[in-house]
């Protein structure tokens, strides 16, 4: 299998999936859908892990948690994702101290079609790759990152990425001459 | 969204980012609190990302913003700021140094610039007759101390002796990406300030 990853420029397939949003029962599941995302105006960092109930990934959930507030003041929508369905991602929850808090939604992609969209699942397994994705307002894929399966990422630098596309330079001091003038 | 409210106070999580409480608060900063201000975002974002400079270690930035707090007379920010630095290590005498550079600098700056505005040979050639015995051996060392005297000139908008700092520094091999992680900390600062 030849696997194509949804890179720069395309748009961000649409989606509608069952969520993991909240522990408290009766409130566990939310119907996600990207047009929910879209409608919102804001930015989308959506980040995939290939399995619930495994090591790395723990660490890491919880450090995207932890920088929930910076992703928010960017005005951006977090959402983690796997390929495991929405029993194993509540189930999860519950069992591990680091992730009762969490403050974003758990995507459920239990028919695998969005990761297979995007091209990031693994050929034997078919779990998901460790991939990341930037997408901006207008649901254009701006930053795309893939790690192989036991290799941790840094919230940081996925939050250096989306300041850097999302720092123009508005203020008049720096145009340079010659440059258009600055228009809406 | 997805069900769940968010009910942050971002004047809180900015004055917690700097180490203040709701004691610290003000008018200003409640304002924009209550009117969900984009700007207070960008604010609290951009305050992270000046105090994080990669090319500044802690207690150099520490320092520095300790520097813009005591050129714009904020007590919060001096207070925040030389607690900060002194868990980096900076000592009571590195403190007072970069006191004196600041309040040195300022006579500095309003005397070289009205030399810089007149273009003038009698001022010119005119002795300066300002003290400035302590940049002989900074306890900064020198080329911090250098760092910290163009922060202040450029807040207090000094072109003779932004232009002259800047030389120094530059010949005494520090990078430009430095100057500009300190000019940025210090303009950010100086935006802060300006709500405290």
């Amino acid at each position: 299998m030849k696997n194509v990853v949804l890179s720069i420029g395309s748009a961000f397939p649409e989606f509608n999936k069952k969520a993991v949003v909240s522990i408290e029962k009766g409130k566990e599941f939310y119907d996600l859908s990207y047009e929910e995302i879209k409608n919102s105006g804001k930015w989308m960092v959506m980040f995939w892990w290939p399995k619930d109930f495994t090591f790395v990934c723990p660490t890491e959930i919880a450090e995207f948690n932890n920088h929930f507030q910076d992703f928010e003041d960017r005005e951006a929508v977090l959402i983690g994702a796997s390929t495991d369905s929405e029993f194993v991602h509540a189930a999860w929850r519950r069992d591990h101290e680091d992730l009762r808090n969490l403050k974003f939604p758990m995507l459920a992609d239990t028919s695998k079609s969005l990761a297979n969209e995007l091209g990031i699942l693994e050929t034997e397994e078919k779990i998901a790759y460790r991939a990341t994705f930037i997408v901006d307002p207008q649901g254009v894929i701006r930053w795309v990152s893939l790690y192989d399966l036991n290799v941790g990422r840094n919230v940081k630098e996925v939050l250096r990425v989306l300041d850097a596309l999302q720092t123009d330079e508005l203020c008049p001091c720096n145009w340079q001459k010659g440059e258009a003038t600055l228009v809406a | 969204m997805f069900g769940i409210a968010s009910t942050t106070d971002n004047a809180l999580a900015l004055l917690t980012e700097i180490g203040l409480t709701e004691e610290s608060n003000t008018s200003q900063l409640r304002l924009l609190a209550q009117t969900d201000s984009r700007y207070l975002k960008d604010l609290k974002i951009n305050v992270t990302n000046a105090l994080n400079a990669e090319t500044l270690n802690k207690k150099e930035v520490y320092l520095l913003a300790y520097a813009v707090a005591v050129n714009e007379k904020n007590e919060a920010l001096q207070k925040a700021f030389s607690d900060f630095a002194m868990k980096e290590g900076a000592s009571e005498k590195e403190l007072a140094e970069v006191v004196s550079c600041t309040s040195l600098l300022n006579a500095n700056n309003v005397y070289y610039r009205f030399r810089h505005f007149m273009h003038d040979e009698f001022y010119n050639n005119a002795q300066a007759g300002i003290r400035m015995s302590i940049m002989a051996n900074p306890v900064l060392g020198k080329e911090f101390f250098e760092l910290v005297s163009l922060a202040v000139s450029a807040l207090n908008g000094c072109e003779l002796c932004v232009t002259s700092h800047e030389k120094t520094l530059v010949a005494h091999g520090s990078s430009k990406q430095r100057i500009q992680d300190a000019i940025r900390l210090t303009a950010v600062m100086k935006s802060l300030s300006v709500l405290l």
